[in-house]
């Protein structure tokens, strides 16, 4: 749906985008994340053909972007939801991008509903919140109804009410199978909404992945186990586990499963207070991805 | 006063900001370095060289009249009847048509000697300006008015001369007197007939304008006598300025006492023409890029909410914008003054390099012409800043500074008739280019001190005046709404 | 608010539109843009109330006859204004706001974006600038003595003032900052003529009279007996300039990254 190809970019003497690349697939919600500066937007406006790459190039359904006649109608997107004129009511915004795309009024009107504007539709958007800017730019983004959607920072602005909203809305767009693209730098908003996540920093890939994949690589499969017995580490280790102290009473266990680890110390008669798997975040996952490039950026020349 | 600096940095760390007020500087310097006139004077040898002449008050003046004149020494008297005056006005080569110049003068003068520009006084009866006094060129002292024929007696004790008329040669009036510093023991007294060029004004297109030609007066004269320690009866004629040579002027004819005398120029001030206020003409351009200064530092901050942040440093609304207005003031009014005197010193130079006869400007007004520029600039800044702080919008603001300060200059300096121009060069913003004329403006000199030559109709410290009254009337109002809106 | 997920329609990429179409659209959602910003109207109405309102006042002025026939339409030399802040404001408060991002994303050919605002901005001050000219023509009628209304100077200074915007809005989309392009246009329509009149030396005066864009597109109100420029020619200089500031703006405008 949107392949991005080995895209660099500069702005002066910054590197902006460093051979970025990437596909983006339909039926699910691509997260797109890396730190601050790390080249999201710069990608999403090369891709829009805002910017134009110094290489490489950036293909919606097999064409750049602006080859497409009515764009919107392929890839709907939001970068900036204060980019509008405050003065104009949020329905006209919507009804002159309509016209743009041969699209009429009653197209305006459906994703005025969809979004829950309906009843704010003729207030100037000037004095529209952030999250209801937002929506008005989601709203935007479906207006040729298309089949992949590219969105920035979504969430920005929005209230806990408007976050699980949104949340349940790039779900089920992703579930009529359509390529959802949506960028953020903080992982933990992603987290129960995306299926794969591609992080980046300094314009570059670090990681291309499934959610899953990225949970599975972080956890590694470690249990904490919380036992009085000093036998439990001879224990444990003979059934061919590593174990380590916590320091606080209890034991960092990995090399065996958690269903085995309780069979073992039961069938010894160790007896235990806790045995808990533990489960790492994709803010976890994503922190030890990027550590690399944070660090190198805090100590390397520029 | 913290406020102020913050402001200050604000300024000075936008380099759109910084490049503008580069412009404001650049531009005056530009427009006034470069010769957009050139003249003739010095263009063609030596003998082409304008040297103007130069009367007692160190200004240019005109002196050529017919002189009917004697040596007189010590104190004493002169008195004549004028019996009438008549005129004739040029109309084309070899031809000419009857019509008096208002200011055609014929009377009576005592003058050092016959040498132009030196020191005079004299009485006179006017081609439409009633009985007048005038000494050393400047200076001119109103008689009795209406015409007629009028009796004239000039008398001189030491340094002081004493002017006076009469309807019947019997009850006198003093019209004035002064004191010629200069004035030799024996002077040359006499009569004297002259007529200024006439100038009439012509609207064409989009262009307005003035011409003229020169104009001859014929005075008769009865019972001239000179009494009280003068006397004497050996008058001759002397052309002072060299003999009029654009037509047949008539010899003077003499019968006893009475005298018929025709003349052509002036004694007086020389007219409107180019002064130090041409090289100043770059202001237009400044005042552009300082309206639009003045406009965006205000309404940058209703974009994107930076008012927000500025009335959270600052919280005191009307100090916030007393700082903005001192930044933006202080900054255009020092461009325009530097601006100003490199153009006022080397712009004159420019030009006079180049040909043009350029009136004098003295060293006081040299100052008043770059102060007064900086200040121009200045008030039309805030008033902008002003305006932007009222529409809240750049665009706009910038179009309405220009349009009330620059545009009635425009429409007077070319669709408008003289007198509409001159109306409305009182009351709008762009009375404040008063501040830039340089030359003064003589009544007793018939000509087109039009406001396209750098002649305006209020003073210039009044024409500041309207335009700072203005920029305090809007900057006031913006106070207001400022104190009441939410932001 | 609750949204109604059921609504969300199948992705169905709705037919492919004809070529050629771009420019239709373009020109459909800019004329949307401009008659639903609130401003549009206001600015339309001051075009009309300026130039209208000046002409009135000069012809007043000059009722006594001191002035020639050609203050009829003096007016226009007000109306151009605010002919420019239409016109300024068209792109400039795209490029101020970021909404030029949107516009781009919703029609990435720029050329058709810039020829659809020029052709929608060139229709509406042609529309406001026939009726402030007619207004100026009724008002000489009415208050000048030797005034008598002639087709070649009225019709025109509507299209001086449609090129009047037209070159304003070449420039604001080469400057992109609004408040740095109103300060050049208003530089051209009202400092240049200023400083061409200072200039005397014969030849250059000529030149700037003939050459610079608002002297030469006031030829065509020219009625007195010799002017420098023909009226038609010297409208053609302006359309000219008014060419040249909107291919500068077209060749940036495609250039430049949005």
């Amino acid at each position: 749906m949107i392949l991005v190809n080995g895209i660099r970019k500069r702005f002066g003497a910054a590197v902006a985008l460093d051979g970025m690349t990437f596909e983006v697939r339909p039926g699910q919600v691509t997260g797109f994340v890396g730190p601050n500066g790390a080249g999201k937007s710069t990608t999403m406006r090369v891709i829009l053909g805002l910017d134009r790459p110094d290489a490489g190039q950036a293909l919606v359904e097999g064409k750049p972007y602006r080859e497409l006649a009515d764009p919107m109608r392929h890839l709907g997107s939001l970068l900036d939801a204060g980019a509008l004129q405050p003065s104009r009511t949020a329905r006209n915004h919507l009804l002159w991008l309509a016209h743009s795309q041969g699209l009429g009024a009653r197209r305006v009107d459906e994703v005025l509903e969809q979004t829950g504007l309906g009843g704010v539709a003729r207030r100037r958007a000037g004095g529209f919140s952030l999250g209801m800017r937002q929506r008005l730019g989601i709203a935007a983004a479906l207006l040729g109804d298309p089949p992949a959607l590219m969105l920035d920072e979504p969430f920005n602005g929005m209230d806990p009410e408007g976050i699980i909203w949104m949340r349940g809305f790039l779900r089920s767009l992703a579930g009529q199978g359509r390529a959802v693209l949506v960028s953020s730098h903080l992982m933990g908003e992603l987290q129960g909404t995306a299926d794969h996540v591609i992080v980046v920093g300094r314009g570059r890939v670090i990681a291309d992945a499934s959610v899953a994949e990225l949970l599975n690589s972080a956890s590694s499969g470690r249990i904490t186990v919380r036992t009085e017995s000093p036998e439990a580490p001879g224990i444990l280790a003979a059934a061919g586990a590593t174990a380590a102290p916590t320091g606080d009473g209890g034991l960092s266990i990995t090399g065996l499963p958690a269903e085995r680890i309780a069979e073992v110390l039961h069938r010894h008669g160790v007896t235990f207070s806790e045995l808990a798997a533990h489960r790492a975040t994709l803010e976890d996952a994503y922190l030890e991805l990027t550590r690399d490039a944070v660090e190198f950026r805090a100590e390397g020349p520029r | 006063m913290s406020i102020l600096r913050a402001e200050w940095t604000k300024f000075w760390t936008v380099r759109g900001w910084v490049l503008g007020t580069v412009a404001v500087a650049g531009l005056i310097m530009v427009f006034g370095l470069a010769p957009g006139m050139s003249g003739s004077c010095g263009k063609h040898g030596p003998a082409s060289e304008c040297k103007p002449l130069i009367g007692p008050a160190g200004v240019e003046v005109k002196d050529g009249f017919t002189f009917v004149h004697q040596p007189l020494s010590g104190d004493g008297s002169v008195t004549v009847r004028v019996a009438s005056l008549t005129g004739e006005i040029f109309a084309g080569p070899g031809a000419s048509r009857p019509g008096l110049a208002p200011w055609a003068k014929a009377g009576l003068m005592v003058k050092s000697g016959t040498t132009p520009g030196s020191t005079y006084a004299a009485i006179m009866v006017t081609g439409s300006h009633g009985v007048r006094m005038q000494w050393d060129f400047t200076h001119d002292k109103a008689g009795p008015s209406g015409s007629g024929p009028q009796w004239l007696r000039l008398s001189r004790a030491g340094q002081t001369v004493t002017a006076a008329a009469s309807p019947d040669g019997s009850a006198w009036t003093e019209v004035g007197s002064t004191q010629l510093t200069g004035l030799p023991v024996t002077a040359e007294v006499g009569l004297f007939v002259t007529s200024p060029q006439y100038s009439t004004e012509f609207h064409e297109g989009l262009l307005n304008g003035s011409q003229g030609g020169p104009s001859l007066a014929t005075g008769t004269f009865e019972q001239l006598t000179a009494e009280q320690g003068w006397s004497g009866t050996a008058w001759h004629t002397d052309w002072i300025g060299g003999k009029p040579d654009w037509s047949e002027t008539p010899e003077t004819e003499q019968e006893g006492s009475a005298f018929r005398v025709a003349g052509s120029g002036d004694v007086g001030p020389t007219g409107a023409g180019v002064s130090a206020t041409q090289t100043l003409v770059g202001t237009f351009t400044a005042l552009i890029a300082a309206v639009v200064l003045g406009a965006v530092f205000m309404s940058t901050e209703y974009r994107r909410g930076l008012i927000r942040m500025t009335l959270a440093a600052g919280p005191r609304r009307l100090h916030v914008l007393a700082a903005k207005a001192a930044v933006v003031g202080g900054v255009t009014f020092v461009c325009g003054v530097v601006a100003a005197a490199v153009v006022v010193v080397f712009g004159q130079r420019v030009l006079r390099a180049n040909g043009v006869a350029l009136l004098h400007t003295t060293t006081l007004t040299e100052v008043r012409l770059m102060v007064g520029t900086g200040a121009l600039l200045a008030f039309s800044a805030v008033l902008a800043l002003g305006l932007g702080a009222l529409l809240r919008r750049s665009v706009t603001a910038v179009t309405v500074a220009i349009v009330t300060i620059v545009l009635p200059y425009l429409l007077a300096v070319t669709v408008l008739p003289v007198e509409a121009a001159r109306g409305l060069l009182r009351f709008t913003p762009a009375a404040a280019f008063a501040l830039q004329q340089a030359v003064k403006q003589y009544p007793q000199v018939d000509d087109l001190y039009a406001p396209a030559v750098g002649y305006f109709p209020l003073s210039p410290w009044a024409g500041l005046a309207v335009l700072a009254g203005w920029t305090v009337l809007v900057l006031g109002a913006a106070a207001v709404l400022l104190r009441r809106r939410d932001v | 608010m609750s949204v109604d997920m059921a609504e969300l329609s199948k992705v169905t990429v709705t037919s492919r539109p004809a070529p050629g179409t771009t420019m239709g659209r373009a020109l459909r959602a800019e004329w949307t843009k401009l008659r639903t910003s609130p401003g549009t109207l206001g600015l339309l109405l001051a075009v009309v109330a300026g130039t209208t309102g000046l002409s009135a006042t000069v012809a007043a002025a000059c009722s006594g006859g001191t002035c020639g026939a050609d203050v009829a339409l003096t007016g226009v030399q007000l109306g151009q204004a605010v002919v420019a802040i239409l016109a300024v404001l068209a792109i400039g408060n795209e490029y101020s706001t970021g909404m030029f991002t949107v516009t781009l994303t919703a029609m990435p050919r720029r050329l058709p974006v810039l020829v659809g605002k020029a052709v929608v901005v060139a229709a509406m001050v042609a529309a406001a600038a026939a009726v402030a000219v007619a207004g100026s023509v009724v008002a000489g009628e009415i208050l000048l003595p030797a005034y008598h209304a002639t087709f070649r100077p009225a019709a025109g200074s509507v299209l001086y003032l449609v090129l009047i915007a037209l070159l304003s809005l070449g420039i604001a989309t080469a400057v992109r900052s609004p408040a740095a392009a109103i300060g050049t246009v208003l530089t051209v329509l009202y400092a240049v003529p200023i400083i061409v009149s200072v200039v005397t030396d014969p030849v250059w005066h000529d030149r700037f009279e003939k050459y610079s864009p608002v002297s030469a597109g006031l030829a065509v109100q020219a009625t007195g007996p010799d002017p420098l420029i023909g009226p038609w020619k010297g409208l053609g200089v302006l359309a000219l300039w008014t060419l040249a500031a909107l291919l500068a703006g077209a060749i940036l405008l495609k250039r430049r990254d949005a």
